[in-house]
């Protein structure tokens, strides 16, 4: 008889203990997402990515990009990643039929292409972390396009990194020998960057290399 | 009778009057002391569940592999890293995680995965292979790129410490619940907490066993004895249990309880790294998402956690292969699964990875690279707990290629090695700057002294591109066809002495060409040089190059008498490498925290240090290194149309050989030594080229470019006088130069009407004249 009222006291103090707690009684909601493999992982029980940014798309055109002009404005200036529209005059070797007849060059401008237009949507909506991450994804891939290293400088200067912005498209110089419009645009971008430095002198400079480049 | 028992009545309630009131004293205390326990243990229980529920170390990933058209990979070394990442052979692809293998083409279903650079879905894919490149994708219609999920390559945890990937439950494999509930705790979702029946069946298969076959503990009990209590087996420590027990199951749901007993179990030791949870388990037994695992290796996971050392698939495979099959039958006699499924799974094998195989391997030298690099920037703590996930640039191919070419030299040096010899290996991207391969020590899976970052050793001729490029900074008076002398030279040295350097060989070669007093690696010529632009200046180019050093500014130190490390030299040649510009090294691309959020980036960056076309310069004299110069032997292994640029370095009495060079896409340094500084009797040459020759015929290079940059000009020279020459002589070659220095081209060697006939005529005629005057 006792026992029994223990127990039930018992009971009766563990249910209010239960209340009392400070996190009340509803399922605790695992906070955070968690670190693995496995959540980075579309598969079994993840939400289904939203529609991905960076999914490259095959676009027919060029790139176009905005290239400020010596008076300080922009002008829009229509080039091809990889230097040169394709020049192999020779078939390719293997032509697959979902290849669509494409010529090599134009297959390895492909992943180059996808990820600069990539980078210019994630540029427009302000989301320029991710654009600076394709486009030094595309340099790995050509780490010699000049093209590329004009996208990433203009993005670094966009995101208030002068000295880079300059640097990278010195380097995107070194090997623009022969593109005199990019070339252009590339110490248009110096000279900017320069400016922005607060180095007149060097942008003016800069900006006599870009009419003598056109 | 009646009295009797009345006054016994009277006396029994004279004793519970007396009594009852204290026992009521003491129940009521009890109680009250109760009621705190279970409020204090009813706090503990909430605290912990409800907050941060464990400290997750940090996890390290390779660089994802990137798939298009162009991309320079075999086929068989793509199956080596979907094998490394869990991919199973199949016939036709019809899940993620799927590959299947046909002639020169791989079909593969990407598993899709997120990172800083978006995500990246799962899809079906086919991949078309020509040697060494990739010739094409195909999926749902044309596929312009793609990417693999990165391999898991370590974690960054304490010295002993827990180790787990967080699952949700909707991520657990079909079976998996039905597994753990069949064998571990039958009544998991009737009972409160704790299953008196369980016991009670557990103590009758106890007792007819003869032994402790079935714990007769909940998942809930084992949950809170892992979780919040030590392991000891006292009777109070199994009430305090089945208190919280009941206590957690009054507050969260069974899937929630479920949830966490996955994440928490312990399923095996790695070393000083426990191996916790499910996800975990199945990333360390079978390289896989825990979610893709069949019945067979879900069984087999179940079965372990009555004791995973026990039961250990690598160590008892016999034992671990009849505990897995009794698990599959006991889901069989539950009805969970058919006999017929039962069968086919009980003749499969185990299915775990072998260890040493890239799936399941350990890269010390690499992660210790991280490690210092993210203790500069991260508290130890956040670093061991915080879930942090960070992205490298490491590429386990070419790590592989990497250890195997350190491998095969050690092999053909044969008893020349001996055991004291060790060695070091730093691969990056020419032009980025990533490390993508590191080399501690021969023996690629000691984590002990990781030669690539610590052993500072003299350099040698490794110096001498330093001197050469100071020299070509100045074109007015040098360009690489200006003659050098190599002849013996004599120059005080430090307190009093006198220096006199002498040539490998031991033989002075006169005036010769700059280039090829580089490419000779000649000393006396170096040495000449450099005194002439100035040691100081020398020394300035070593820290433009990226190296900082004290060195005094002796001539001795014109022939390598300073010391580096090879992550030094690699930093010093990456200059040479890309183009002039100077790109720090990097590993990490990435930090992201649990949640996804990036914490930190690494981003690519550059400064231009050297003019461009003066670096072009310094490249033709490197590449003459290797196509005629002490590095040409690297052309025994690798095809001769592949242009590539590089340096010997051999340190006084033989006791290190080096050598550093590049190719268009990739740098590496070789080093091989002994930690005692002993001799090795091997020159840069003989030793380590022998390393980075291995590693580069299996790493297909690109060539280095030749495509000048401006303010470059070709002039025809005189190939022994080095001047001005025009092409119709003998011995001319092209050279560059920087622009507006080019020597004023020669006369022609060929008249412009052929003289030939006349001559012929000519000696004719003074014939006949001879004749006459005879």
């Amino acid at each position: 008889m006792d026992s029994k009222r223990i127990g039930l006291l018992a009971g009766c103090i563990m249910v209010l203990a239960g209340c009392a707690g400070s996190g009340g009684s509803i399922p605790v909601v695992d906070s955070g997402r968690p670190v693995s493999n496995e959540d980075m992982q579309s598969g079994a029980g993840m939400p289904a990515p939203t529609q991905q940014q960076t999914q490259p798309q095959q676009t027919d055109g060029g790139v176009v990009v905005l290239v400020p002009d010596g008076e300080g404005g922009s002008s829009a200036v229509e080039s091809y990643p990889l230097d040169s529209a394709p020049i192999s005059s020779q078939p390719s070797t293997q032509t697959p039929a979902s290849s669509g007849g494409l010529q090599e060059d134009e297959q390895l401008a492909g992943p180059v292409l996808a990820l600069l237009t990539s980078a210019r949507q994630q540029e427009s909506g302000g989301d320029l972390s991710s654009a600076s991450a394709s486009l030094e994804r595309a340099l790995r891939i050509a780490p010699r396009e000049p093209q590329v290293l004009f996208r990433l400088a203009q993005v670094r200067l966009e995101q208030g990194d002068a000295a880079q912005a300059e640097q990278l498209a010195q380097r995107g110089l070194s090997y623009a020998s022969g593109r005199p419009a990019l070339q252009a645009s590339l110490w248009g971008l110096v000279a900017d960057a320069r400016e922005r430095q607060g180095n007149s002198a060097g942008a003016a400079q800069a900006r006599e290399r870009a009419k003598v480049a056109l | 009778m009646g009295r009797k028992r009345s006054k016994r009545a009277v006396r029994k309630v004279g004793f519970w009057k007396r009594w009852s009131g204290l026992l009521w004293k003491l129940a009521i205390v009890g109680l009250v002391l109760f009621a705190g326990l279970a409020v204090y243990l009813d706090a503990v229980v909430q605290e912990k569940f409800s907050g941060k529920r464990w400290a997750v170390p940090a996890k390290v990933f390779a660089r994802p592999l990137e798939l298009y058209a162009g991309q320079k990979l075999s086929r068989d070394d793509f199956v080596t890293e979907l094998s490394a990442l869990g991919y199973r052979s199949v016939s036709a692809v019809k899940q993620p995680g799927q590959m299947s293998v046909a002639g020169s083409r791989v079909d593969v279903y990407t598993r899709g995965f997120q990172s800083f650079e978006g995500s990246e879905p799962a899809q079906r894919i086919s991949v078309r292979f020509s040697g060494q490149q990739v010739t094409g994708l195909s999926g749902n219609g044309e596929v312009v790129m793609a990417r693999i999920e990165p391999l898991m390559i370590g974690g960054i945890y304490p010295a002993h410490n827990e180790d787990r990937i967080l699952i949700r439950l909707d991520q657990a494999p079909p079976y998996l619940v039905e597994a753990l509930v069949a064998v571990e705790d039958r009544e998991f979702f009737q009972h409160f907490g704790v299953s008196p029946k369980g016991i009670a069946r557990a103590a009758y298969v106890n007792v007819s066993a003869g032994g402790v076959v079935q714990g007769g503990s909940t998942l809930t009990q084992q949950l809170v004895k892992n979780f919040y209590l030590n392991s000891d087996r006292s009777l109070i420590r199994k009430g305090t249990e089945a208190i919280m027990a009941v206590l957690l199951e009054l507050h969260y749901s069974k899937e929630a309880i479920l949830e966490a007993y996955l994440n928490e179990v312990f399923l095996g030791q790695d070393g000083r790294r426990a191996v916790h949870g499910f996800g975990l388990a199945s990333q360390y037994y079978f390289a896989q998402p825990l979610h893709e695992l069949e019945l067979h290796q879900v069984a087999l996971l179940v079965g372990m956690v009555k004791g995973p050392s026990l039961f250990n698939p690598r160590r008892q495979p016999e034992r671990a292969k009849k505990r897995r099959d009794l698990v599959i039958q006991m889901l069989e006699e539950q009805g969970v699964i058919t006999e017929e499924q039962a069968g086919l799974n009980i003749a499969k094998p185990l299915d775990v990875t072998v260890r040493g195989t890239m799936a399941d391997t350990s890269y010390p030298a690499f992660m210790d690279l991280i490690k210092r690099q993210l203790r500069a920037d991260y508290q130890d703590e956040d670093l061991t707990s915080e879930g942090l996930r960070i992205f490298t640039s490491f590429d386990p191919l070419l790590q592989l290629k990497a250890e195997q070419a350190v491998e095969t030299a050690f092999k053909r040096l044969g008893d020349r090695a001996g055991k004291e010899m060790e060695a070091a290996m730093v691969v990056t991207g020419a032009q980025t700057g990533e490390v993508l391969a590191l080399v501690g020590g021969r023996n690629p899976r000691f984590s002990g002294f990781n030669r690539a970052l610590d052993a500072s050793r003299q350099i040698g001729s490794l110096i001498k591109p330093a001197v050469f490029l100071t020299a070509l900074e100045q074109p007015q008076r040098y360009s690489l066809i200006t003659p050098v002398d190599d002849s013996p030279i004599t120059l005080p040295a430090e307190q009093g002495k006198t220096w006199s350097p002498q040539n490998y060989s031991r033989v002075s070669h006169g005036l010769v060409p700059l280039h090829e007093a580089l490419s000779r690696s000649y000393n006396q010529a170096t040495v000449r040089l450099g005194v002439d632009v100035g040691v100081d200046k020398v020394l300035q180019t070593v820290e433009r190059m990226g190296v900082q050093h004290n060195w005094p500014a002796y001539p001795a130190m014109l022939l390598g008498s300073g010391a580096m490390t090879p992550l030094q030299v690699t930093d010093m040649y990456q200059t040479l490498a890309s183009g002039g510009f100077n790109t720090p090294l990097r590993a990490i691309r990435n930090v992201l925290t649990a949640e996804g959020e990036q914490l930190s980036r690494y981003p690519f960056k550059v400064q231009q240090r050297f003019d461009s076309a003066t670096i072009f310069l310094m490249q033709e004299g490197m590449s003459r290194v290797m196509a005629e110069g002490t590095g040409r032997s690297a052309y025994n292994q690798i095809p001769s149309d592949i242009r590539l640029a590089g340096k010997t370095g051999t340190t006084n009495d033989l006791r290190d050989s080096w050598f550093a060079g590049f190719s268009d896409d990739l740098l590496a340094v070789a080093w091989l030594g002994r930690d005692d500084n002993g001799q090795t009797r091997l020159t840069g040459a003989t030793g380590a080229l022998q390393i980075w020759s291995a590693f580069m015929a299996e790493a297909h290079p690109n060539s280095l470019s030749e495509v000048p940059p401006g303010d470059i000009g070709y002039a025809w020279v005189n190939r022994l006088t080095g001047e001005g020459s025009d092409p119709s002589c003998p011995d001319t070659v092209q050279m560059p130069f920087r622009a507006g220095y080019e020597p004023l081209p020669g006369p022609g060697c060929r008249p412009l009407i052929d003289t030939a006939p006349v001559k012929e005529g000519a000696g004719r005629v003074m014939d006949v004249i001879r004749g006459w005057l005879q």
